[in-house]
């Protein structure tokens, strides 16, 4: 059961990551590789706020084209981007203006050819049909409220044989009430 | 729920290849947290389950294969 409506939801989660601020590298310590770490700009590194490692699953291959849904200020992205080369592509997708802003600023850091940033709403994907190769996303599914909408998405985008390397949070025993209709609860 | 999400869409081969315990001790590390959200959580949650409020996972999945023109007209 979802308390908050599609629309309540989304600027609740704009909001909460459009405003957030940074400046800690716990989160991404706890989750990356340091030589990971090293290749990228500090930004991406403190900006870093998904709860796994898809792109460690992904078995990316030089020349795929990879999706990353709500790629956030992009540290995945460029995880990506370094994976399949400069034969392939990775495109970045977020709802949140401000976090792309970031995204871009760490590309041109790094200097990558091959990333695309885009912005979108991973339940109406702005991309063709059959387009990527493969298809992450780092604790992004959760913030859905039509999570069927959006996995449907992804499967119309992926070509024949593609695949997904998703990380989320999961609920194995119910969370009190209160929690699940706080605000700051479903931004997180 | 969320893998049978997976299946019902049309993935297959959908499997959790990472999962680990989610609780206070990794929220405080987000900046998306505020101090008194925490201490609601640590009010409200019975503490047995301070250590495992969700789970983190990881699942990989794929989008079937084409089917050949064979496959499609039901041949021998």
């Amino acid at each position: 059961m979802s308390y908050f409506s599609e629309t309540e939801a989304r600027s609740i989660i704009r909001d909460a990551y459009g405003q957030v601020h940074s400046d800690g590298v716990a989160v991404a310590e706890a989750l990356y590789a340091t030589e990971e770490l090293e290749r990228l700009p500090r930004g991406a590194v403190t900006f870093a706020l998904g709860v796994g490692h898809p792109v460690r699953h992904a078995a990316l291959e030089p020349g795929e084209t990879v999706l990353d849904l709500g790629c956030g200020a992009g540290i995945d992205t460029l995880l990506a981007a370094q994976a399949v080369g400069p034969r392939g592509k990775a495109i970045g997708l977020d709802m949140t203006p401000a976090m792309l802003e970031r995204a871009r600023e760490h590309v041109g850091q790094i200097g990558l050819d091959n990333v695309e940033l885009r912005e979108g709403l991973m339940e109406e994907l702005p991309l063709p049909d059959a387009s990527v190769d493969v298809i992450i996303s780092n604790g992004v599914l959760n913030l859905s409220t039509r999570k069927s909408r959006a996995l449907a998405e992804m499967l119309r985008v992926l070509r024949p044989s593609g695949r997904v390397s998703i990380a989320d949070l999961v609920i194995t025993e119910a969370l009190p009430e209160e929690v699940l209709k706080s605000p700051a609860a479903l931004a997180g | 729920m969320l893998l049978k999400k997976f299946h019902n869409v049309g993935f297959e081969g959908v499997e959790v290849v990472a999962r680990r315990p989610f609780g206070l001790g990794e929220l405080v590390r987000y900046p998306l947290f505020a101090p008194e959200f925490l201490d609601f959580l640590r009010r409200v949650i019975p503490s047995h389950r301070h250590g495992e409020l969700v789970y983190s996972i990881v699942v990989t999945a794929r989008k079937p294969r084409a089917r050949t023109e064979e496959e499609k007209g039901g041949g021998p």
